[in-house]
């Protein structure tokens, strides 16, 4: 029973050809041994089979063998669409067709993964969070695009690295191999100071898969909020405060009044100035903030229609005017002889240039001089309100447009500043599709630049979304 | 494992536990100035009280150098990876000091606002330190004699402040003797501030002596 199937396993065509190719070598011996044909008849019979066997061989074996092999070899360098040309029923054969069948499985299986490995990169390069992937060692295998432009760093320059030496962050390190030790994942606040200071949301978890004691790293910058929260909370200490202020003032002066009484006429009269000033101040302070929080929410309708440039500022003049001609400062207005109208709410546009003429004349000493100027510049309407005041020292640039923020607290209160003008500025042209700029030199002058879009009216759309 | 890879695993782990302490004192000299702008004393605190840290892994990492020149008797270019090692370590922990000196100053800035100019040019001046330490240990990441070199020369940036700081400064106590506490407290600080600078360079000078062998004097 075992040979038979020995004989099947190997088919009968091997069988045959053995048995053939003894029967063959028998005969000539047989004859050679009976001295029917000498040793030149005997050679001369066998080699022409010898030569015709391994012609056979060489057709039917050995090339369709190095066909096969240099396939193989294609197939094993990643060229999966390589097939074997033989179609013959033998043994060769079927090699030939296996290889074609697991060229075209590895081919399928490959695409599969390259597949899944594309959708997962995709959905890492679209994450706005910060992702790095790290092995045992903690050597960096991946970072994310976003990873590399927070850091400004690149992937190639990341990998195989450890994270102290692509983020210098202790708090980082630590729970790193806090996570890696103990295999459950963090979640921590925490500073990253370079290339900026900045807070982000850390989180690691151990990667529990293929590569045992890896980790991934996930970073989420939460700055913007953590600035928001504190803005938030230092707004409200600041109304505090500036509510306070007046109001101490003003009980002040009413308890000495009722206390001493309002005999001396003169004493009673300066104290109601006081009062008097205190309370518009208070009022004042009230209606700004009533305005910031209608702009800032958007509850205003705008009324978007055209405004005349001109007409404008003439309106503005005639509010600011009177101020400026106290302080003898000389105001001009310049203007280009076609301007483009304006589109937007015409009593907020005249809001900001109020209360930006209001403090070029406020911060510009006697006999200075305020500009209003108008031009067009790519496709934008650009006002600007120049003086030759004081200025603003450049650290305080970046910061006069936060509510309350004044660049000397005393001064300023002095001059009847509240430190809500230029938020307002800011949040009345950022709905009205455009932006504020601001250039100063300290002892020179101050030049705030309004930018606003050319009659557009997707503008309209935008700020009522 | 043989005694080389050993050796350089070591030597590895070395450079990152100086980098962590780098870490950690690049917080440092951060917190310490935005504690001392914002004459924030909760911040101060927490930089003085850090300094623990810094000084026990610097022991630490020391030890370790210590104990690998002791124990492999590296020889050239191995012995100057474990002595940079040690240079720079010591940098940095100087570094950490002055970071608590200047914490300690703003503890005692506290509670008043500051009346005197010159301390707008401390983050200006500070921010080219803060530069400087960081350009400094990425050099020693990447062995990066050039980037060394640049750093160094920004030294000289940060003495041609601290020189007006100090000139405005004594001009400011003229003017006003009520100026004098602030400004002396000030002229501290940024003297500090210098001195970080200058340890700065040091690292940068251990970086170019890694990589080239050669001794430079770069202030
Ligand atoms: N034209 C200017 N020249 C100099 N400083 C200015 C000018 N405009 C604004 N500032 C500074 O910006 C600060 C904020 O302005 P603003 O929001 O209008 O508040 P305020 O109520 O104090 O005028 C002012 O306190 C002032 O220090
Ligand atoms: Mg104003």
């Amino acid at each position: 029973m075992s040979i038979w199937r020995f004989f099947r396993g190997i088919g009968w065509r091997p069988v045959a050809s053995y048995f053939f190719m003894f029967l063959l070598f028998y005969a000539i011996l047989e004859l050679y041994a009976v001295q029917r044909i000498n040793i030149g008849g005997a050679i001369a019979v066998s080699l022409p089979l010898a030569v015709g066997l391994a012609w056979v061989l060489y057709r039917r074996v050995i090339k369709p063998l190095n066909e096969i092999t240099r396939t193989a070899r294609d197939i094993a360098r990643g060229n999966f669409y390589r097939q074997v040309n033989i179609s013959s029923r033998d043994e060769i054969g079927d090699l030939a067709r296996s290889i074609n069948d697991m060229a075209a499985r590895l081919r399928a299986t490959i695409e599969e993964i390259t597949e899944e490995k594309n959708r997962v990169q995709t959905i890492l390069n679209s994450m706005t969070d910060c992702v790095i992937a790290v092995d045992r060692d903690g050597r960096i295998i991946m970072v994310n695009p976003a990873m590399e432009s927070m850091f400004g760093i690149t992937r190639e320059e990341c990998v195989g690295k450890s994270t102290v030496e692509v983020i210098r962050n202790f708090d980082l390190d630590n729970i790193l191999k806090k996570v890696q030790a103990g295999n459950k994942p963090q979640t921590r606040e925490i500073q990253i100071i370079s290339p900026e200071p900045r807070i982000f949301h850390l989180r690691i978890a151990p990667l529990n898969s293929s590569s045992q004691g890896g980790a991934v790293v996930l970073l989420r910058d939460v700055t913007e909020r953590r600035n928001m929260e504190q803005m938030r909370s230092e707004f409200v200490a600041n109304v505090s405060h500036e509510l306070r202020t007046p109001l101490t003032s003003i009980r002040g002066f009413v308890e000495t009044l009722l206390e001493s009484g309002t005999d001396d006429p003169e004493m009673t009269r300066h104290f109601l100035g006081i009062i008097a000033t205190e309370t518009r101040r208070l009022s004042k302070l009230v209606e700004e903030l009533l305005d910031l929080s209608k702009i800032e929410e958007r509850r205003v309708v705008h009324r978007w229609q055209r405004v005349e440039i001109p007409a404008l500022v003439d309106r503005v003049l005639a509010v600011c005017g009177s101020h400026a001609e106290e302080k003898q400062i000389n105001i001009k207005a310049n203007f280009p002889s076609r301007l483009p109208p304006l589109f937007g709410d015409p009593d907020m546009l005249a809001q900001v240039l109020i209360n930006l003429l209001d403090n070029a004349i406020k911060y510009t000493p006697p006999g200075g001089s305020v500009t209003v100027s108008a031009s067009v510049e790519n496709d934008e309407i650009r006002l600007d309100v120049a003086d030759t005041g004081v200025g603003i020292p450049a650290e305080s640039l970046p910061r006069i447009f936060e509510r309350f923020y004044r660049v000397e607290k005393a001064r300023s209160r002095e001059l009847g500043g509240i430190g809500l003008g230029l938020a307002i500025v800011k949040h009345i042209i950022k709905g009205h599709g455009g932006r504020v700029d601001v250039k100063s030199t300290v002892g020179k002058g101050t030049v705030f630049s309004i930018f606003l879009p050319m009659d557009n009216p997707t503008v309209e759309n935008n700020a009522r979304s | 494992m043989s005694a080389r890879s050993n050796f350089d695993r070591t030597l590895k782990e070395i450079q990152q536990d100086i980098l962590r302490l780098g870490s950690l004192v690049e917080q440092a000299v951060y917190d310490s100035v935005q504690a001392l702008v914002k004459l924030d004393v909760a911040l101060a605190a927490q930089v003085i009280m850090g300094d623990e840290m810094i000084d026990e892994l610097y022991m630490q990492i020391e030890e370790k150098c210590v104990r690998v020149i002791a124990t492999q008797q590296p020889m050239a270019r191995d012995l100057r990876v474990a002595v940079t090692g040690i240079k720079i370590l010591l940098s940095l922990e100087r570094m950490g000091d002055h970071c608590v000196d200047i914490a300690r100053a703003t503890m005692c800035l506290s509670g008043h606002p500051y009346t005197v100019k010159p301390v707008q040019y401390i983050p200006e001046m500070t921010n080219i330190v803060q530069q400087m330490v960081k350009d400094g240990l990425d050099a020693y990441v990447k062995r990066d004699v050039e980037k060394a070199a640049e750093m160094c020369a920004m030294d000289d940036e940060v003495d041609f402040i601290f020189n007006r700081i100090f000139r405005e400064l004594i001009g400011c106590m003229k003017e006003d003797p009520t100026n004098v506490y602030q400004a002396s407290y000030l002229l501290y600080v940024s003297r500090y501030i210098e001195r970080i600078a200058d340890h700065a360079t040091n690292i940068g000078e251990a970086v170019i002596y890694l990589v080239t062998g050669e001794r430079h004097e770069l202030n």
